[in-house]
Parts: C-alpha cells; structure tokens; sequence
C-alpha cells in the first residue's frame, strides 16, 4: 500500500518540468509518508509543541543523535520520529504510560542520505503536531558491519542505565544503552561480501513498578546499540523502586533486565 | 562539554571536503575491494573535476551525466509496509545506471553499460561524459575508468558526487533506474 502511493508520488515527480523543484518534491514525499503512517489525520505545525534537534551535518551518518523535546506539561501521549528519505523510514515511534515524562527523547539513528527528519506529537485531543529538520549525513543505512557489531552480538542484550537525580514527584533523566547489533539487513560484511541479515530491536518497554513509562516500536533505522533517553516520574510510593525493562528484537529474541531507583538522590 | 563536541564535530566535517584528506593510488585494472574509503585523487585517461567545473560544463557543453550510485539493498524477510525506497536524488539530468561501477562487470552487465553510454553519447565517443556517485565511493572511479577504456575519451570524474553538489546548494532530481540485467 505504502508502495503504490510512493509509485504515484513518483510519477508525480517525473510529471515536473525538467528542473525539478527539489523541495516540492520532498514535501510530497513527506505527504505521502505521513499519510502511510497516521492516515488522513491531518498535522498541525508544532509551535512550539514539539522540537527536534540534530545535527545540520553528521560526522558519522551511521551514528546520528537526535533529540525530541515537548513542551513540558502538554498533554502528549506519543512521538514518532520519521527520516524520510531512509529506506525504513519509520524509526521510531513511542507511546507514553501513565509514568512517563515525554519531554526528553533521544535517540542515535542511521542516515541514508540528505533528508528531512520529522518528529510528531499526537496530544491526548488526537491532534499531531508536526516539526522538521534537514540532516546533511549520507551512507549510514549500507554501513559496512565492522569489529563494533561482531562486540555488540557478543554482548547481545545486555544494557545499561544511567540516571539522573532521583526526586519523588519530578521527572528523572534516564539513559538507557542495548547492547545490540540492530542489524538492518543492508550492511555488507567486507569480508565475506555479504549482506549481514536484518536482526534488530522492534519493541521496548520500559515500566516502574510495573506501570508503564513508555513503549517504542522501532525499525532499521536505530544505530547498533540503541540508546534511549527519556524521563520518568516516580511517585514517593514508587520509592526505592524498579524500573524494568523488556526488549524483543525482529527474531523475536525478549532481552529483560531490571534496574533500582533509589528513594533519593543519583 | 557536549556542545562543544557537537560544534567540534561540525567543524571536522566542514574539513572533510579540503584536499589534504587521505587519497588511495590507483590500482591497476579495477577497484575489488569495498565499495567505501579512500579513492584516488587522479584517473588515468581522465580528468577529474569538483563541483564548480561540474556546473560551468553543464551550462556551457551538454555533458552526459551518468550516476552509477548503488540501489540501496533491500533486506530479506523485511515487511512490504516497512521498506520504502527513498527518491533516488541526483544531478539533474543524469541517467542513473546503478552497478556500473562494480569491480567486476558480468558481460552482460558490461555490454549494458557500454550499450548505454553509446546510446547516450549517439555513438560519438568524444562526447563529454560526467561519471559521479558519492563522495569516497569506488563505484564512480571504477565506472570511469571503464569508459575510458571502451575508448571515450572526454571522461569526466566527478568525485565529490551527490552530496558534493548538494552541499555547493544545487537542486537535485528524483531519477528512477536502468536497471542492469539480472
């Protein structure tokens, strides 16, 4: 389905006059991939809603931070981060439980070429609040497979969480690294010559004590070890607790692990 | 602290277009090796040319342009909702011919390139003829040097590539592929 709208946008590209106006072309595409993954539900500009940072120009595209922000107390259930013109172009998208924050996202991804990158706020009223950035990174999607992916699958699963001051009541800041290769089935090994299959993170979800924070779908796009950065709020009842959480990657490989919040301080 | 390396990291990539970056020789015949890393800073047979020469050419002599960047690599078993192919961008009015740079060309796949290239010239083979990819990327080079040895002999290698013209601020187009026999 997805296909046939993008062969009709690209017929509709070809139908322009010889000097192709390159940024219509690339708000079509966007049209058509916003609509592949939200419908005919229409965006508004974010305003202030929502923000996305990245880098103007990547050193490494296989490697790229980004940074979601959302206005602190708006009403946001979810974000998803769209790169338009990588060829899973869908790299994220989050939905918030009752004890997430989802003022803070970060995330490292790939890029294939020069792109707009999207990120969309949908508020507790449906409506999706939309803010873009055009990255200058090319490259990261074909990757070779090196020494750092063969380390990744060694330690497949493992994680680690840093966090930040730890205060009932108030958004904590957590950093949570996967180790794992997020292979995405079009890096070429260079020594075998072949294309590594695709094996990468779908879901995580992260709970405390059992509730939810948050719950990402992901596809090829997350660099190998996927990071998240992201907020929570304990309440004191939820102090010391345990922030758990669950990984299932495209094998349907579950990776579990649990981490302690203390009752106070970092 | 974090800032500053994000702004050091601008400041490095903004480097990595100067000339004193790491070049590789030429190697006799083709390029085997991955596709990505260090080209040469010379073709044998052919001039090389940066994006400023690229853009008096085309204005002034009706180059052919012939991109050989690679289509991107579907994965197996991956979701028909989830792979998009993204818009092939390039320098407009180039003919994509993706896998014309490989380090070894079937003879089907060779006499696919030399078929194109003459179509393209209409059979003159001093026609200026423009050979890009992507920046350190072997395809290009290798795909020059090979018309260079089918006997054109105004081979243009236009190494910056895409994103070379991109970065100068000139509009790319959406191409779709010849695609190569199987």
């Amino acid at each position: 389905m997805l296909k046939s709208i993008l062969a009709i946008a690209l017929i509709g590209a070809f139908a322009a006059p010889a000097l192709a106006d390159e940024e219509a072309e690339r708000q079509a595409h966007w049209a058509e991939l916003k609509q592949a993954v939200f419908g005919e539900r229409p965006t508004v500009d974010a305003a202030g809603l929502i923000a996305l940072e990245a880098p103007k120009r990547a050193l490494d595209a296989a490697l790229v931070p980004i940074t979601v922000t959302t206005k602190p107390g708006a009403d946001i259930i979810g974000v998803t981060v769209v790169i338009d013109d990588n060829p899973g172009p869908l790299a994220a998208r989050v939905t918030y439980g009752p004890r997430g924050d989802p003022s803070l996202l970060a995330l490292r991804v790939r890029v294939n070429q020069y792109t707009y990158m999207h990120a969309v706020a949908e508020t507790a009223d449906g409506a999706l609040h939309e803010t873009a950035q055009f990255v200058k990174a090319a490259g990261g999607c074909s990757a070779p497979v090196g020494a750092g992916e063969a380390e990744s699958l060694a330690q497949i699963g493992r994680m680690k969480l840093r966090l930040g001051e730890v205060v009932a009541g108030k958004p904590v800041e957590a950093q949570l690294l996967i180790r794992h290769p997020n292979f995405n089935g079009m890096q070429m090994d260079q020594v075998t010559r072949l294309y590594t299959p695709m094996k990468f993170v779908q879901q995580v979800e992260i709970t405390l004590n059992g509730e939810r924070v948050l719950a990402m779908e992901s596809d090829i796009s997350l660099a190998t070890d996927p990071a998240i950065g992201f907020r929570f709020v304990p309440r004191a009842e939820d102090l010391p607790g345990k922030l758990k959480v669950t990984v299932r990657d495209s094998d349907n490989t579950v990776f579990e692990e649990s981490f302690d919040v203390p009752a106070s301080g970092s | 602290m974090r800032r500053t390396g994000l702004a050091l990291a601008f400041l490095l990539s903004a480097c990595t277009s100067t000339p004193d970056r790491e070049t590789a020789p030429e190697p006799d015949g083709f390029w085997t090796g991955p596709m990505g890393g260090p080209v040469p800073a010379t073709i044998e047979g052919g001039t090389v040319i940066d994006t400023a020469t690229l853009a008096a050419l085309i204005s002034e002599h009706d180059p052919v342009l012939v991109d050989v960047g690679p289509t991107p690599h579907k994965p197996d078993n991956i979701a028909a909702e989830a792979w998009v192919p993204p818009p092939h961008r390039t320098v407009p009015g180039s003919v994509w011919l993706p896998g014309a740079g490989a380090g070894e060309l079937a003879p089907e796949r060779d006499a696919w390139y030399r078929g194109w290239l003459s179509k393209l010239t209409g059979g003159n083979q001093a026609t200026p003829l423009v050979v890009f990819c992507h920046p350190d990327c072997w395809g290009s080079w290798n795909a020059a040097r090979r018309a260079i040895l089918y006997g054109y002999t105004d081979v243009q290698w236009y190494e910056e590539g895409i994103e070379g013209w991109q970065d100068a601020g000139h509009e790319t187009q959406a191409v779709q592929p010849k695609l190569p026999p199987p």
